[in-house]
């Protein structure tokens, strides 16, 4: 399995990358970044090839890409991964418009590529452990979740103090769609269209800018609800309301409210917690399984065994939708019906 | 020095009673309709046990009202009229225009109406308001609160359950957290909320979450549920700032963890009450501070126009349970 990455955008970039090339049955065939400083920073940080463009890689015919370019800018690079027959996992949000998505959906069903979208939560060991409870009957109709994907505003998230580095189009509502709406919300619209089997019909949003007002020109605290075909009903806090200094860079965690009882999750608990004088701050060191991996195996074994990758770009498409729905709910003031 | 008596000597008028024994009022007695509990409690405390509310109006300076929420609206007129100063359980009334009334015939009547959000008075919600007021964290951005426990299940006569007279869980439960939502962000500006009896009013348990937009643009999630096995009872709370964040999650600050070999009784309370070990009960800290309100005029933590803000809060939530959209509150 031959697979290359276009794009250093995205913060994930880096842990997909770590983690392909752990992987036995996968040869990196390199990365292509088209801010070149940054493709180069991270080729020679991870010791792999750099292309200078796009093309450059996808010449070299790799069985599968993934595509970690800012949130507007997917569809350019899928468009092109599709022509030249590679699989394609996608970061989400799949894309910042209904179009773009939808367009991401048509180009790869047109083409016969497989088309993931990167929602590593269905692979997380603890989230998967609540799908089982769910399915098994052991919870009963589920009444309600309360949830959080909350986190630190991203341009905390950098690998080393250089310019180029830096990740502030999560912040341009151009480039990211929005703010921690965009960010955040699809995580757990997706993780909870899973665990229910059943789709969200309705979507309530109430977003402020707060924290970091002034810094940035986005929302950076939002509660959304949403409201499934059921009768259950979600709520969902994706603000980036841990600060710098926070032990770790944020977390996702729910509680589900049934009729046979509460189950809780927090996906990022397997921690413990460090006080090292040399940080200066006590932080978390994770010790769970990475669920990054998770996705990449399947994406992988997806490929070579020519099934359809466990998420789909459906899923990718539906996420878009809600998150779509909650910034014109923020706008009117009241639920937006979706579908 | 006042005299104070009880109405009601159900889960509240009891440990309100443990609470007066231990101000340097006058605890007279108290009047209840569950004569041998009354009778039980005037024992303990070595008061009375009056056969009315009129014998018990006539006999003391404060009254301290702790009857089921249908009743409170009647009990404080009734109260004002007689010229007592009142404290009354939350909530205040089961509607906007019965509340109003309420505070309208106390002042009217120069007597002191007090509501009892208990919730203000825990020290670990006392102490975030705090560091909340002294600019600690910035300006408020998002607040989380969560109250959940089991079904309230008293033998005879289970009012909570009957929505005519407790209002239902969001009025006599999630209450204390919109009141504690606008205590930390200030006047709440819309509701949206969900509950399971929003939608299906005979479901076997009640659940929900309100979504509240404050004036200041502050954001508030509130959850609250009667759905949990018994005998549990969790808390939460998480308050978002511009310079700064409280975190105090369910489950982590409990001092102690008992794992004991089960005795086979599996008694449970009829009413889950949150708590602590602590030198003094919140409850007892919130009675000791109505009585410095009264005895000496301090300036109320509560006043009866936030019990009457809270009322408004979970009746919009309720009303958008039902109705599916978002409530202003001056629809309420």
């Amino acid at each position: 399995m031959r697979i290359g990455i276009l794009s250093f955008a995205h913060l994930h970039a880096e842990a997909y990358l770590g983690a392909l090339l752990a992987m036995p049955d996968v040869e990196v065939i390199g990365i292509a970044d088209e801010n070149v400083e940054r493709g180069r920073y991270f080729a020679g940080q991870f010791g792999v090839r750099q292309f200078e463009d796009y093309d450059g890689l996808l010449r070299e015919k790799p069985d599968a890409v993934v595509i970690t370019s800012e949130n507007a800018r997917h569809l350019p690079l899928v468009r092109m991964a599709a022509d030249a027959g590679a699989a394609i996992l996608c970061e989400k949000p799949l894309a910042t418009t209904l179009d773009d998505a939808r367009a991401i959906v048509n180009v790869c069903r047109a083409a016969g590529v497989p088309l993931m979208t990167a929602f590593p939560m269905r692979f997380s060991t603890p989230a998967v452990e609540i799908k089982k409870l769910i399915d098994g009957g052991g919870l009963g109709h589920v009444y309600g979740c309360n949830a959080t994907n909350q986190g630190a505003l991203p341009e905390f998230h950098q690998a080393e103090n250089l310019p180029f580095l830096k990740r502030d189009w999560f912040t341009d509502p151009l480039l990211a769609g929005g703010g921690a709406v965009a960010d955040h919300v699809v995580h757990l619209a997706d993780l909870l269209r899973w665990y229910f089997a059943n789709e969200i019909r309705e979507v309530y949003a109430v977003t402020n800018q707060i924290m970091h007002k002034g810094k940035v020109g986005v929302e950076t605290g939002g509660l959304i609800m949403l409201n499934f075909a059921n009768g259950t009903f979600a709520s969902i806090d994706c603000s980036w309301s841990k600060p710098a200094y926070y032990p770790t860079w944020g977390g996702l965690a729910l509680e589900l409210v049934a009729e046979k009882g509460l189950a809780t999750m927090d996906a990022f608990r397997q921690v413990m917690t460090v006080y090292s004088e040399r940080a200066g701050r006590p932080h978390y060191a994770y010790w769970g399984s990475d669920a990054n991996a998770g996705m990449l195996r399947d994406f992988i074994g997806a490929v070579s065994d020519k099934r359809a990758p466990a998420v789909s770009g459906e899923d990718g498409l539906r996420a878009v939708e809600v998150v779509l729905a909650a910034y014109e709910s923020a706008r009117t003031g009241q639920p937006v019906s979706l579908g | 020095m006042f005299k104070i008596g009880i109405l009601g000597a159900g889960v509240m008028g009891t440990t309100h009673a443990a609470g007066w024994a231990q101000t340097p009022a006058h605890f007279a007695g108290i009047h209840a309709l569950d004569a041998p509990r009354a009778a039980a409690l005037a024992a303990e405390y070595g008061i009375r046990a009056y056969d009315s509310v009129d014998a018990l109006l006539a006999d003391v300076d404060v009254v301290d009202i702790c009857t089921p929420t249908h009743l409170h609206y009647e009990m404080v007129l009734q109260a004002a009229a007689a010229g007592k100063h009142i404290i009354c359980e939350k909530p205040l009334a089961l509607d906007v225009a019965q509340g109003a009334e309420m505070i309208d015939a106390c002042r009217r009547a120069g007597v002191t109406l007090l509501v009892a959000h208990v919730v203000r008075f825990f020290p670990e919600y006392a102490s975030a308001q705090a560091i909340v007021s002294r600019g600690e964290i910035g300006d408020v951005a998002v607040v989380r609160l969560t109250r959940c426990s089991y079904q309230p299940r008293l033998a005879a006569d289970n009012w909570f359950l009957d929505a005519a007279k407790s209002g239902g869980m969001m009025l006599d439960l999630m209450i204390h957290d919109f009141d504690y939502a606008r205590w930390i962000a200030g006047e709440v500006e819309s509701v949206y909320a969900r509950s399971v009896r929003g939608r299906q009013p005979d479901a076997p348990e009640d659940y929900g979450i309100a979504i509240l937009r404050h004036t200041s643009g502050a954001i508030s999630n509130v959850e609250g549920g009667w759905a949990y096995p018994p005998p549990m009872f969790r808390t939460a709370l998480e308050i978002a700032g511009s310079t700064g964040l409280i975190e105090h999650p369910a489950d982590s600050s409990m001092p102690l963890s008992l794992h004991l070999k089960a005795s086979g009784s599996g008694d449970v309370d009829a009413v889950g009450i949150p708590g602590s070990p602590l030198d003094e009960s919140p409850y007892t800290t919130e009675i000791k501070h109505f009585y410095d309100v009264i005895a000496h005029g301090a300036a109320p933590r509560v006043s009866a126009e936030d019990g009457l803000a809270a009322v408004r809060i979970a009746l919009a939530a309720r009303q958008s349970a039902q109705s599916g959209r978002a409530v202003r509150i001056e629809e309420v």
